[in-house]
C-alpha cells in the first residue's frame, strides 16, 4: 500500500473506563506531591499537634494520671466537643498551610511548561484532569483533618470507661462534615488560585493571602460600617462558627454578631462557584504565547 | 592608628562614587516603573486602597455625629495596626521585594544584571530602593487618603481635630510607621527571596511569628518588626479573645528607640543580603 492511503483512523480497540483515566492523574499527582521533602516536613509538622491531643486524651483517661496531674479534678481536662473543636480547628489551619505548598505542584508546572495541550490531547476531559488533581489534593489533606481527628476520637472511645462513643456519634459526624468541607473548598479555591498564576512562588502566597487579606477586608468592613455582614469576608470566621456548630461546641460570639447557616452557606457555595469559573478558564488545551 | 584611617578614607574617596550612584539610578527608575505601572501591579492598588474604598462608601453613605469621633479615631488606628500592618504591606511587601531578586530568577533574566558591569551590592541595593519608593508610595498614599477621608465626613469637628488637636500628629505617626514597615518587611523578604527558591512558606512563618509575638518574652518580641512599630502607635488597640489574655507586656519604649532599633534591624539584614548576593548562583535548571 503507498504512504498516502494511510489516513486518519479512530483507534478502535478496547478503551480504559473513564474512571481509571481519572485516577492516574490522580496517582501521578500524589506522587508528584509527596516526592517534595518539604511536603513530608509539613505532615510530619501537622501530626505533632495530634500527638498533644492525644496525650491529652490519654491523660482525661487515665485514673493514675487524673490523680496525679490533674489532682483528681476532672474539671481540668474533659474531652467533650470544645476538645474536638480545638482538634479540628489546628488541623484544619494546618491543611491549609499543607494545601499552599501542595496546590501549586499540582498545577503550575503544568501550565508554565504549557504541558496542558498534550495531557489534554490525551483521552481525558478538562473535568477529568481537574477532579484528577482535585482527589490528589483531597487525599493529602485527608491525611492531615478528618483522618487523624476521628483516629482519636475512636482512641477517646476506646480509652474511656463510660459508653462514651456510641453516645457521641453525632459528634463524629460533625468532624467528618467540617474537615470535609473545608478541605473541599481548600482543594477547589488552591487549584484555581494555582491555575491563574505561572509562578508556583506566587501561588503559595497567593492562597494565604485569598484567606487572610477578606478577613482583613470583612474586618474594616464591620467595624467602619457597623455590620456584621463583614464577618461573611472571613473565612477564619465563618468557618469557626461552621465547625463550632457541626460539633455542637458552645458559642463564643456574642448573640448580637449571630451569623446565619444560611449566609454561611451561601459564602462557601459562592467561593466554590468562583473558584470553578476560575478553573473552566484557565484549564484549557491552548498555548499563550508573548512576544 | 590615624594612618590606616586616613588610607581607608582615602580609599573610599576614590571610589566611582558618581558612577554607581548613576547605575543605581537608572535601576531603581527601571524597577519602579516595573512595580508601579504594570498591570501585574494592580492587586496592590487593590491591597493599598481597599480601605480608602470602605472609607469612602462610609463617608458618602452614613451619617457622623460628632460624638462618633472618636470611635472613627480608634477605627483607623485598627485598620493601620491590624490591616496594614499584619496584612496588607505584609503581603503587598512580599509581592514586590520577592519579586525583585526571585522574579528575576524565574524569568530568567537576572543573569543579564549579573553579566553587567555593575557591583552586585549597587544592584541589590538599587532593587531595595526601588521595591521601598514602590511601596512607599502606594500605601502612605492609602494612609493619607484614609486619614483625610475619614475625618472630613465630620465637616468642623473633624478639621478642628486634625489641625488643633492631635490629628496632624497622629498621622504623621501613621506616615513613619507605614515607611518603617515596607522597609522593615522589605528587607526581610528581599533576604528570603534569595536565600529559598520558595520565600513564601518563609514569609508565612514570618507572618506567624508577628502574630504571636505579643504572647513572646520580651527579649524574643525584639526580633520582630511588628513589636517596635507596635511602639509607635499613636492609639494602642489591644487584641481580643485568648491573645488578650496571654499578651506579655513590655516596658514602654520611646519612638526613637523603637524607629533606631528598627534601623538597626533592617541595616543588619541588608548588610547580610549584600553578603548573600556575592556568593549567589543562578541555576536556572533548578529554579
Amino acid at each position: 500500500m503507498s504512504v498516502y492511503k494511510h489516513e486518519y483512523r479512530a483507534y478502535s480497540g478496547r478503551v480504559t473506563p473513564l474512571w481509571t483515566r481519572v485516577v492516574v492523574l490522580a496517582r501521578y499527582g500524589f506522587a508528584e506531591v509527596w516526592s517534595s521533602k518539604i511536603t513530608v516536613g509539613l505532615f510530619t509538622l501537622s501530626m505533632l499537634p495530634v500527638i498533644v491531643f492525644l496525650i491529652g486524651i490519654y491523660l482525661a483517661n487515665n485514673p493514675v494520671a487524673r490523680l496525679i496531674i490533674m489532682r483528681g479534678n476532672p474539671q481540668v481536662l474533659t474531652i467533650d466537643a470544645a476538645y474536638f473543636l480545638k482538634v479540628l480547628e489546628t488541623q484544619s489551619w494546618l491543611a491549609l498551610v499543607l494545601s499552599a505548598w501542595i496546590a501549586p505542584r499540582l498545577v503550575t508546572f503544568d501550565l508554565a511548561d504549557n504541558a496542558l495541550p498534550i495531557l489534554l490531547s490525551h483521552p481525558i476531559s478538562r473535568v477529568g484532569y481537574v477532579l484528577g488533581k482535585f482527589i490528589a489534593l483531597f487525599a493529602s489533606l485527608s491525611l492531615v483533618t478528618w483522618i487523624p481527628c476521628l483516629l482519636l476520637f475512636a482512641y477517646q472511645g476506646y480509652s474511656s470507661s463510660q459508653p462514651w462513643a456510641v453516645a457521641n456519634i453525632p459528634l463524629a459526624g460533625g468532624i467528618m462534615a467540617g474537615a470535609v468541607i473545608w478541605i473541599t473548598l481548600l482543594s477547589i479555591l488552591g487549584l484555581a488560585l494555582s491555575s491563574w498564576v505561572k509562578w508556583r512562588v506566587v501561588a503559595t502566597g497567593l492562597i494565604f493571602a485569598a484567606i487572610f487579606v477578606p478577613a482583613g477586608v470583612g474586618g474594616i468592613v464591620s467595624a467602619i460600617l457597623r455590620t456584621k455582614w463583614g464577618f461573611l469576608l472571613n473565612l477564619p470566621v465563618i468557618m469557626s462558627e461552621l465547625w463550632q456548630r457541626l460539633l455542637g461546641a458552645p458559642e463564643v460570639r456574642w448573640p448580637d454578631q449571630y451569623i446565619p447557616n444560611a449566609a454561611i452557606a451561601g459564602v462557601l457555595i459562592l467561593i466554590c462557584v468562583v473558584s470553578v469559573a476560575m478553573l473552566n478558564a484557565r484549564i484549557r488545551a491552548r498555548e499563550v504565547v508573548r512576544g | 592608628m590615624l594612618e590606616r584611617a586616613n588610607t581607608f578614607k582615602k580609599h573610599l574617596m576614590e571610589q566611582p562614587w558618581g558612577l554607581w550612584w548613576l547605575q543605581a539610578r537608572r535601576l531603581i527608575r527601571i524597577e519602579v516603573r516595573r512595580n508601579l505601572f504594570s498591570w501585574k501591579a494592580s492587586w496592590i492598588y487593590f491591597l493599598a486602597f481597599i480601605p480608602t474604598l470602605i472609607i469612602l462608601i462610609h463617608l458618602l453613605f452614613e451619617s457622623h455625629p460628632a460624638f462618633a469621633l472618636s470611635d472613627d479615631t480608634n477605627v483607623l488606628a485598627g485598620i493601620v495596626q491590624f490591616y496594614y500592618i499584619r496584612l496588607g504591606v505584609f503581603f503587598g511587601c512580599l509581592g514586590i521585594f520577592s519579586r525583585l531578586i526571585r522574579g528575576e530568577m524565574i524569568e530568567r533574566s537576572l543573569h543579564l544584571y549579573l553579566l553587567s558591569p555593575v557591583r552586585r551590592e549597587i544592584l541589590l541595593l538599587a532593587k531595595f530602593a526601588a521595591g521601598s519608593i514602590s511601596a512607599l508610595v502606594l500605601f502612605g498614599s492609602a494612609i493619607i487618603a484614609d486619614f483625610a477621608l475619614m475625618y472630613a465626613a465630620f465637616g468642623a469637628a473633624g478639621q478642628d481635630c486634625v489641625f488643633n488637636g492631635p490629628g496632624l500628629g497622629q498621622l504623621e505617626a501613621y506616615l513613619a510607621i507605614i515607611i518603617l514597615a515596607c522597609l522593615g518587611y522589605g528587607a526581610v523578604f528581599l533576604l528570603l527571596s534569595m536565600m529559598f527558591r520558595n520565600p513564601t512558606p518563609a514569609a508565612m512563618l514570618v507572618l506567624g511569628w508577628e502574630a504571636i509575638n505579643p504572647v513572646l518574652p520580651s527579649l524574643l518580641q525584639k526580633i520582630s518588626v511588628a513589636s517596635y512599630l507596635r511602639h509607635l502607635m499613636p492609639v494602642t488597640i489591644p487584641g481580643d479573645g485568648i491573645f488578650a489574655l496571654l499578651t506579655v507586656q513590655t516596658d514602654p519604649v520611646s519612638g526613637w528607640a523603637a524607629t533606631l532599633g528598627l534601623l538597626l534591624l533592617i541595616a543588619v539584614v541588608l548588610a547580610y543580603s549584600c553578603l548573600q548576593i556575592r556568593r549567589l548562583e543562578i541555576r536556572y535548571t533548578t529554579d
